[in-house]
């Protein structure tokens, strides 16, 4: 059997990544936290990448409003389960991947089970509650956090090391108010692009270019700026936070 | 004293992308606020809900450290500060 973990399918990456890159992108343990626009995106191109191994959470169904950014899903799957639908295109991109769809909410109960045994954790989520859940746990565990986010032709990514970088509630204390969003398809698809791109930083063992620094896309005026950001000794998820060991890829 | 404000997403609509300001000595945040309020009308109706009290999305960093963590509107600013404005994105 051809699998797609074979020279022919990557021939045109492996100059860049090496065949060691490419061999941690095969190993690689990604966790996807939302599998709407940013998920979307983050699937597509890590799945194309020749990530190995996913674990895709949501707990919602395809619905039509989802379709003009979610681009895993196509019309006739409005009323299935996100993960499901999921699941079945990264395999479709990568027979060799390894998916794992949970049906679940985010919280505080769940998240450091959920996040558990993963490389990286790429948030694909639409609120600043699970969010936060996610920074903490990650933190805890130890897990490089790739955070996006999107607000119409507006996004923002930053990529969270634990116990180097500042982390999300380092520079968002407080939840902005949420709810319906505008939100369209090309912003998630350009800030899930750069969420996936640092991924494939850190797993290959290259510096992760936003470690630190807010990235803000602006689509409007085809603006991209970096803010440089610090650790703030007070936070209370980080202030207190003991520097682990360094990692050298993935 | 020069400080350097670099303001980003909505609040360019109201602002430059990056203007530097020369104030006083013993200047906060609130009166470099109250400084951008008068030069750019417009910027103190989208950064307070009322006099004193930020808009939720409002985000300040102060050299990079959010001035929540700091002290607030009372962070004293000085010469050759970087303040960034930027509202956080939420959805996904």
């Amino acid at each position: 059997m051809t699998t797609s973990s074979s020279n022919e399918r990557f021939l045109r990456q492996i100059p860049l990544i090496g065949e060691k890159g490419q061999k941690r992108l095969a190993r690689a343990k990604v966790c996807i936290a939302g599998a709407g626009g940013l998920g979307s995106t983050i699937a597509t191109y890590l799945a194309a990448a020749g990530v190995g191994s996913f674990r895709i959470i949501d707990n919602d169904i395809v619905e039509e409003s989802n379709l003009n950014r979610q681009i895993l899903y196509r019309s006739g799957d409005c009323g299935k389960r996100k993960v499901d639908i999921a699941a079945r295109a990264i395999r479709d991109l990568n027979p060799d991947a390894t998916v794992e769809p949970v049906c679940s909410c985010i919280d505080a109960m769940t998240v450091n089970h959920l996040l558990t045994g993963a490389d990286l954790v790429l948030d694909g989520m639409d609120n600043y509650p699970a969010r936060y859940h996610l920074n903490r746990a990650c933190l805890n565990l130890r897990i490089p956090y790739l955070h996006g986010a999107v607000h119409g032709f507006y996004g923002q990514a930053i990529t969270i090391i634990p116990g180097e970088t500042a982390c999300l509630r380092c520079i968002v204390p407080r939840p902005p108010d949420t709810g319906k969003v505008p939100i369209i398809g090309v912003t998630c698809g350009v800030i899930g692009s750069i969420q996936a791109t640092e991924a494939i930083n850190c797993i290959t063992g290259s510096r992760a270019a936003l470690a630190g620094r807010l990235l803000i896309w602006n689509g409007v005026q085809g603006d991209v700026d970096i803010i440089p950001t610090l650790r703030s000794h007070d936070c209370p998820d980080c202030g207190e936070y003991t520097p682990g060991s360094e990692r050298e890829g993935i | 004293m020069n400080v350097r404000v670099k303001a980003f997403a909505v609040f360019r609509e109201v602002m430059e992308k990056e203007v530097e300001f020369t104030l006083s000595e013993h200047t906060t945040i609130s009166d470099l606020l109250a400084a951008l309020a008068v030069q750019y009308p417009g910027f103190g109706d989208m950064a307070f809900e009322a006099p004193g009290v930020l808009r939720k999305f409002v985000n300040i960093l102060h050299n990079g450290r959010n001035i929540e963590f700091l002290k607030g509107l009372d962070t004293p600013v000085a010469d050759g500060d970087s303040i960034a404005l930027f509202p956080p994105m939420g959805g996904g």
